[in-house]
């Protein structure tokens, strides 16, 4: 068995040695009035990337730049994968992506950004793969920031209960333990324990407040999963009081209303989202969500794109540094600006995120 | 020969129009690509031909091929090595080939029943032993519970079996290589034993057969066991190939994509057709189309049409010649 292993070993490590070609971005560069090929794909289907995408065809003209832009149909890292070889054997200048599963696609995004300039954006992987920069926020200080929103919603504690699409991603992870962090500190980990008045559901104690299965309820990406998910928490909370649920998700705080529509419950339960998605918007504007935390994924196309052009033309000021794209909070009536953890976070009003959303999606055709 | 034809005709159309679409869909690198998705969609469509060639059809493909991914992360983070692994999945994957056969033939279940509630009970296990699970999760030497010691046979048998070096870097489509093995052994048991007359046999008229001396049920019964075991393979290549795989996610919709090449092969849904041939270029053509979509850089909302027409023309056009080769024999 051992010898075999060797062989195994050995055979392998010569097909990487014969294979490792070593030319780093080699195809990143193209001569002087080219236009650069660019691949944006993202982690899933849904209109926050309808946003990214139109923020990237924007930049794709400004910049002169042949775009491509997927967003694949499942948050699978086994779907994205292919996509991205297949751009790097197209002869792409730079790929943007999403990462899904940064400790899982660490060895495929070292192997690609090898040969191509490799940004990653809303989702970050290690530095260590070799990519340019990471656009996006710092998703354990947004998930703060939401976690800030639901001591407000609830001052007197209650309980909450957490949505998102998987529990492994990077902003994910952040997005989860930011809001645990603020609402438990110092207790971070949580206290496990029963429902003080419903003792059939279990959890963890943050602080004052009780999550519910004392975990994030994870759903797979959009879909009807991430609606019977909370109709489901709902059902079990029935006759609790103080509840906050909380969409990690652009789709969870559309999933939640509808949610609590079916159950008669808008107005009884506070609900705070993440992302900008146009429902969660609206249902802000009318009092029916407290508020969320936006990213302007239309600001991410068009950095993806401005900073993978300016390097496939030899220029790499562009590249963005970490903690240099900030996010906002947007509430029904706004406020003034918020200095937190050293961070401005201005406070804007629902309507007119909204408005502005739809300009940026009109202003390019998808 | 003739119901071959057409799938011949169109895969053969079908890589022209990728070869004609972008200059680098001819590189050898991109046809080792193809070829690699083509080996991992064919071995489980041999499994679904030969469930439908004995006129049953098998709906739990997809479920046991991440449930069986799913199951090999999480054993060799028990501390199974790899080698082992490997054979306790294939070995889940016969027991669950060995209950849909029993279900089928001992207490007379519908075949689409039986294999629909199995796509979503292996799904439910799949969701219910793990969550995300990759070869880092696994080998992670950060991890105080992962195995780094495995970290150099899953790179050995991601070699052997799907081509990839220590990189990561695919060098040969090493699942294909593996799908013309398997295929030429099922070929040889199909084509040239009394099993394959025993499987056409049950397909063409179940009540013939068993008047002639058949054992239909045992055979139905190996058949099921069979597929369900090839999808087992199939997961383990899935980990092996992939980043990582999602309990909810992994090989879903696979079952459709087998059936769909086994159909396109030559394969009856009435059951008592198919040749292994014609299985491996049905197994073909999917990869080649999502390889040109690819590279073309179709917009995202157009893909899934634009897949489903390319297969549906050719479905079309695959049923028209095998219309008048019949014509014309008569």
């Amino acid at each position: 068995m051992a010898l075999r292993l060797t062989f195994l070993t050995a055979l392998a490590a010569f097909a990487a040695g014969c294979s490792n070609s070593g030319n780093n971005n080699a195809a990143s560069t193209v001569p002087a009035g080219t236009k650069p090929k660019i691949g944006v794909v993202t982690n899933t289907t849904d209109p926050f990337w309808d946003l990214c995408e139109a923020g990237a065809n924007k930049a794709a003209k400004d910049f002169d730049v042949d775009l491509v832009f997927r967003q694949p149909e499942k948050l699978d890292a086994a779907i994205q994968m292919p996509i991205i070889d297949a751009w790097v054997k197209q002869g792409m200048n730079g790929i943007a992506v999403s990462v899904i599963d940064p400790k899982g696609q660490e060895e495929d995004l070292t192997r690609i950004a090898k040969k191509v300039s490799l940004v990653t954006m809303d989702n970050d992987a290690a530095e260590s793969t070799g990519r340019l920069c990471y656009i996006g926020v710092d998703n354990h200080e947004a998930g703060r920031a939401a976690g800030r929103m639901v001591k407000k919603a609830l001052p007197n504690g209650g309980t909450i209960a957490l949505f998102i699409g998987n529990n492994s991603s990077a902003n994910a992870v952040g997005r989860i333990s930011g809001v645990l962090d603020e609402l438990g500190t110092p207790e971070a980990n949580g206290t496990p324990g029963k429902h003080p008045t419903k003792p059939e559901v279990n959890g963890k104690f943050y602080g004052k407040y009780f999550l519910v299965d004392g975990e994030a309820k994870t759903d797979g990406g959009p879909g009807e999963k991430a609606v019977t998910n909370t109709r489901d928490v709902l059902g079990r909370l029935e006759g609790v009081t103080d509840i906050c649920m909380v969409g990690l998700y652009a789709y969870n705080p559309p999933a939640i209303l509808e949610a609590a529509r079916a159950k008669s419950l808008v107005g009884k339960i506070k609900i705070v989202g993440f992302d900008e998605n146009l429902e969660t918007l609206k249902a802000i504007d009318k009092g029916e969500i407290e508020g969320t935390v936006w990213q302007d994924p239309f600001n991410y196309g068009y950095k993806s794109v401005e900073v993978l052009a300016a390097a496939a033309r030899g220029d790499k000021s562009k590249i963005v540094g970490k903690g240099q794209i900030p996010y906002r909070l947007v509430t029904k009536d706004g406020g003034p600006d918020q200095t937190t953890n050293g961070l401005v976070i201005q406070n804007l009003k629902a309507a007119v995120v909204e408005k502005k959303i739809r300009d940026d999606l009109a202003s390019v055709k998808k | 020969m003739t119901r071959i034809l057409g799938i011949v005709g169109l895969v053969t159309a079908l890589y022209a129009a990728l070869l004609l679409s972008t200059p680098p869909a001819g590189k050898t690198d991109n046809l080792i690509d193809v070829a690699n998705l083509q080996g991992q969609y064919g071995i489980v469509t041999l499994g679904a031909a030969l469930v439908i060639i004995v006129g049953g059809i098998d709906l739990s493909i997809g479920s046991v091929v991440g449930c069986a991914a799913v199951l090999f992360g999480v054993v060799m983070k028990s501390g199974v090595h790899p080698y082992a692994a490997v054979l306790l999945v294939l070995a889940f994957g016969a027991t669950v080939g060995l209950v849909n056969g029993l279900l089928v033939t001992r207490l007379k279940l519908q075949a689409f029943l039986v294999t629909l509630c199995g796509m979503f009970v292996y799904r439910g296990l799949a969701r219910l032993i793990g969550g995300t699970v990759s070869r880092n999760w696994v080998t992670d030497p950060r991890d105080p519970a992962a195995h780094p010691e495995f970290d150099q046979p899953l790179r050995g048998l991601r070699f052997l079996t799907i081509g990839k070096d220590f990189n990561g870097e695919l060098l040969f489509p090493g699942e294909f290589v593996l799908l013309l093995v398997l295929a030429a052994v099922l070929g040889f048991f199909l084509h040239r034993t009394a099993y394959g007359r025993y499987w056409y046999a049950i397909g063409h008229n179940e009540l013939a057969a068993e008047y002639a001396g058949v054992n239909v049920n045992r055979q139905r019964v190996m058949v099921y066991v069979i597929c369900s075991t090839l999808a087992a393979l199939a997961g383990v290549l899935l980990f092996l190939n992939s980043p990582s795989v999602q309990s909810d996610a992994g090989g879903s919709s696979w079952e459709l994509f087998a059936i769909l090449g086994a159909v396109l092969g030559g394969c009856s849904l009435r059951g008592g057709e198919g040749t292994a041939v014609g299985m491996v270029l049905g197994a073909m053509v999917m990869p080649v189309v999502d390889n040109f979509v690819n590279l073309r850089g179709m917009k995202s909302d157009g893909i899934p049409a634009v897949i489903g027409l390319t297969l549906l023309v050719g479905t079309i056009i695959d049923e028209v010649i095998r219309r008048r080769s019949k014509a014309g024999k008569v």
